[in-house]
């Protein structure tokens, strides 16, 4: 009687050992185990507007292209985005420093007319290039490279803000969206994303 | 006649004694340091302004209003990361803690002016007149820079 309560006890034992053994490695196939290679929006292609002319993607092949969806009146978050851009364009060699552009894609066109954008744009860096669009274009862009934003009006002077996305996008010198930065990315690791996509 | 005459100026008295009783008001227990005001892009006509608010007093206190010359509208506003997303938002006080620091930032609070009137040189200064909750103020002076962005610092070169 009593060995057969050991018996039974080391069964019921065992089968729990394998119930969790094969659970854990259920668990372990089931996820994406540490993956390093963020699932990216498709990115791609397009045409917009700057002061001095339309603004393609395409024309841009070769070179590392960060794209950055903000507006000009935004009063805090924009202007710490591309100063943290500007930074980094600072510390790259001509050589480099010419295979890399920066697009400001405003997603508020009734405030930012391209004139003023390059006004805004240019007042951080020569490189970086403000371009804007219609709303539709503009909103089609920023769906396939993950950007989001929402008018919001406010109690408040400024009317209405743009709640927004901070991304930086690195486009790769094949016109892949190839990298997203997150909001408060330094300098430093800006620079490291454009220097592992520079062509050697 | 003496003695009117003297109950006269014990009112004075008084009338001259309370008043620094209520005049230990909010802006006197508030210390300023590190004013800022962000230079803009020509055509940009609002900034953010920044300073930090120390508060050597026993008493919480708040910074409710904001104003300045150098643009239209001054206001209290913050910047919130929610699910992804930047928002700026009208703020109706900045609470300073009792022996505590509140600092205003790129990326959290600041005083916004909208509807500059006029370009802000940089090393020009800006005045603003900060109003606490009971109306005290205090006047602060702050120089017009490119504003250092922590990150923005690239260690050897």
């Amino acid at each position: 009687m009593r060995r057969l309560k050991i018996l039974v006890s080391l069964i019921v034992a065992g089968l729990l050992l394998g119930g969790l053994a094969a659970y854990v490695a259920g668990q372990r196939a089931g996820e994406p185990v540490a993956d390093s290679t963020p699932r990216l929006p498709s990115g791609g292609d397009f045409t917009l507007d700057s002061a001095d002319g339309p603004v393609a993607l395409a024309s841009l092949r070769g070179q590392v292209v960060l794209i950055y969806f903000g507006y000009a009146s935004c009063p805090d978050v924009c202007p710490t985005s591309l100063a943290l851009i500007k930074a980094a364009l600072q510390t790259l060699a001509p050589a480099d420093l010419a295979r890399v552009r920066v697009l400001f894609i405003s997603v508020d066109p009734a405030r930012d007319t391209p004139a003023k954008l390059k006004q805004y744009a240019g007042y951080f860096d020569p490189n970086i290039v403000g371009v804007t669009g219609k709303p539709a274009e503009i909103g089609a862009v920023a769906l396939r490279y993950g950007a989001t934003y929402r008018f919001t009006p406010v109690q408040s002077a400024v009317g209405y803000v743009v709640d927004h996305t901070s991304l930086t996008s690195v486009v790769g010198p094949d016109g892949r969206l190839v990298e997203q930065l997150p909001h408060g990315t330094t300098a430093a690791e800006i620079v490291a994303a454009i220097r592992r996509w520079l062509p050697h | 006649m003496i003695r009117s005459a003297i109950s006269v100026a014990s009112v004075v008295a008084m009338l001259v004694a309370v008043p620094p009783l209520w005049a230990a008001g909010a802006a006197d227990s508030i210390q300023i340091a590190d004013p800022s005001v962000r230079a803009v892009p020509p055509g940009q006509d609002q900034t953010g302004a920044y300073l930090t608010l120390h508060n050597t007093g026993k008493q919480g206190h708040a910074l409710v209003k904001a104003a300045s010359p150098a643009a239209r509208a001054t206001e209290l506003h913050t910047v919130v990361d929610e699910g992804g997303m930047s928002k700026m938002r009208p703020v109706a006080k900045m609470d300073i803690a009792p022996g505590g620091t509140t600092r205003l930032q790129p990326g959290g609070l600041h005083i916004m002016l909208i509807g500059l009137t006029q370009p802000l040189a940089e090393g020009a200064h800006v005045p603003i007149t900060l109003i606490f909750e009971d109306g005290s103020r205090k006047a602060v002076h702050a120089p017009v820079r490119a504003i250092a962005v922590p990150g923005a610092t690239m260690p050897g070169h």
